[in-house]
């Protein structure tokens, strides 16, 4: 149904206005002149593994249908659906989240945050359908979501945690080098969040570790583990989460109140 | 009005164990007497150009604004945020239509403006919000973060061109270039149908806004900001926008559709 959105958002949008095609800088280019995905990845002065650049969550794996012959561009990842995908008996929910989860489903998933233009939060936003920035600074890493042109940061100051912050949909996150890993730790999420469509919770005792590598070029692999006792009964990593690299664009906002029409039909069953 | 009830409430139903973020600033000048001095010169960037990056907040220290008790200045809006043409002798200077405009919403309390709805602030409105901007400079991108709505803005200073027809939006499509220690940025490509103030004054789809950033000093930033728009004012004009540093804190997501109860009380007359 979402599809059905984004043709009718084709079918819309003004005819004279372009795409974003300003050509990326520092491609690294194969000999016969195309990129080299597969290159290893960029440095930055002082010689960490430098993620900056457009990226997409990949979502070429499923072992769900696909809706047109064009699935790969149509679908979203298998995560954004049930963060636990691929986990061998699927995610360790508690008694109390995997009734939630239930109902969540059988209610089609209508009061997924998401669905009022609540923001996606950590680590949710990091497999959205649409494009995230990455411009990583010497003390900041900050990442900006399409997805009501929103931005999460991550310092890399060597600043602590705080105890104690305010609650919030992307919490406080730090983050150390430990060689050319990024390892980030969030604390101080906001009760009630939704780690993906399905409806699994995620609550306010939540500790997200997420480890990113760039292997090379074209991508990004993301480990995310979750230490939730409230909400599951042991910690657990999901399946690599693994993102690509989109080239000679830009992100194009997408404020999700504008024009709502969605939320009056959204009555589950 | 809105604000100082908004700021009072939030900080009666603040949970009492939450804890402000009071992280000290990195490599702030400091008096003899080891207090930071504002009136140091303004920092650089490696590449000799003045450094931008810091958290700021727009000055509401001046102004004809009442105050509405003792720490006004904590408490009030700033003028450009009740009407970006304060202090212009005989105000903007506003086509017929646009004059009217602005008279009918002032006359509705500004019930259709879209901070309203939790629709963006867009530029250059989002200058002179209420809430604190971070600004992350880099060698080819300049980043505005602003509370509101955890939203940013990029205006890109890699030496691109504007895009001849870019898709619209709320912040348009900007580019900045340096002209001594002066960044001139440009924007294109604004959405119609925004507000520039509280009271209502328009800025149409025809707008060309050229903004000069300057940093004055190390706690001072002064932006210079031109509309050009012919279809809502006679001629282009000019105003500045002053912002002051914050030091030691960092900024707190406020998610605009969270837990909203006030659209339905502005009703207008």
């Amino acid at each position: 149904m979402r599809n059905l959105f984004i043709a009718i958002i084709a079918i819309t949008a003004p005819l004279g206005a372009q795409w974003l095609k300003h050509p990326t800088a520092g491609v690294p280019k194969t000999a016969d002149g195309k990129p080299n995905l597969s290159a290893p990845a960029p440095k930055t002065a002082d010689g960490k593994p430098d993620f900056s650049g457009i990226w997409r969550a990949f979502r070429g794996i499923t072992s769900r249908p696909c809706p047109t012959g064009e699935c790969e561009e149509l679908r979203d990842t298998d995560h954004w659906l049930n963060f636990g995908a691929g986990m061998p008996g699927g995610l360790p929910y508690q008694p109390w989240a995997a009734a939630t989860l239930k109902e969540r489903e059988d209610q089609l998933g209508k009061d997924d945050p998401t669905s009022y233009c609540l923001p996606l939060g950590v680590p949710r936003l990091l497999v959205a359908p649409g494009f995230k920035k990455i411009v990583q600074t010497p003390g900041l890493l900050i990442i900006m979501n399409e997805r009501n042109a929103s931005f999460r940061q991550i310092f890399i100051d060597g600043r602590p945690l705080p105890e104690d912050p305010q609650p919030s949909w992307n919490g406080y996150s730090t983050a150390k080098w430990e060689g050319d890993t990024l390892v980030v730790q969030t604390n101080g999420l906001r009760d009630g969040m939704w780690l993906d469509r399905s409806g699994s919770p995620i609550t306010d005792a939540a500790k997200v570790t997420e480890r990113f590598r760039r292997p090379n070029y074209g991508n990004l692999e993301i480990e995310v583990t979750i230490d939730d006792p409230k909400a599951y009964t042991k910690t657990w990593t999901a399946t690599k989460i693994t993102e690509n690299i989109v080239l000679n664009t830009e992100l194009l906002d997408d404020n999700c109140v504008e024009g709502e029409r969605d939320m009056k039909h959204m009555v589950g069953k | 009005m809105k604000t100082l009830i908004a700021i009072i409430v939030a900080a009666l139903a603040a949970p009492l164990s939450a804890q402000w973020l009071d992280y000290p600033t990195a490599g702030v000048p400091k008096t003899a007497a080891g207090k930071p001095n504002l009136t140091a010169p303004a920092p650089k960037t490696a590449d000799g150009k003045p450094d931008f990056s810091g958290i700021w907040r727009a000055d509401r220290r001046i102004g004809p604004n009442p105050c509405p008790f003792n720490n006004c200045q904590d408490a009030r809006g700033t003028d450009r945020w009740l009407d970006f043409g304060a202090g212009l002798s005989g105000g903007a200077p506003y086509q017929p239509w646009a004059a009217a405009a602005k008279k009918q919403r002032m006359d509705q309390d500004g019930k259709d403006d879209p901070t309203s709805a939790c629709l963006p602030l867009g530029v250059p409105r989002m200058l002179v919000s209420p809430e604190l901007i971070k600004i992350v400079q880099t060698p080819g991108l300049v980043v505005i973060l602003n509370e509101r709505n955890a939203s940013y803005r990029q205006i890109f200073t890699d030496g691109r061109p504007l895009p001849e027809d870019p898709q619209p939006s709320w912040n348009g499509y900007s580019t900045g270039k340096w002209e001594g220690d002066t960044l001139v940025v440009e924007t294109r490509g604004f959405r119609d149908g925004m507000w520039l103030d509280r009271y209502g004054s328009p800025m149409t789809d025809a707008a060309k806004v050229t903004e000069r950033f300057r940093r004055t000093n190390y706690g001072n930033l002064a932006i210079d900001v031109t509309m050009d728009d012919p279809k809502a004012y006679t001629k282009p004009w000019t105003v500045r926008v002053n912002e002051v540093i914050m030091l030691n804190t960092e900024l707190m997501d406020y998610i605009c559709a969270e837990n909203e109860k006030d659209i339905r009380h502005m009703v207008g007359k």
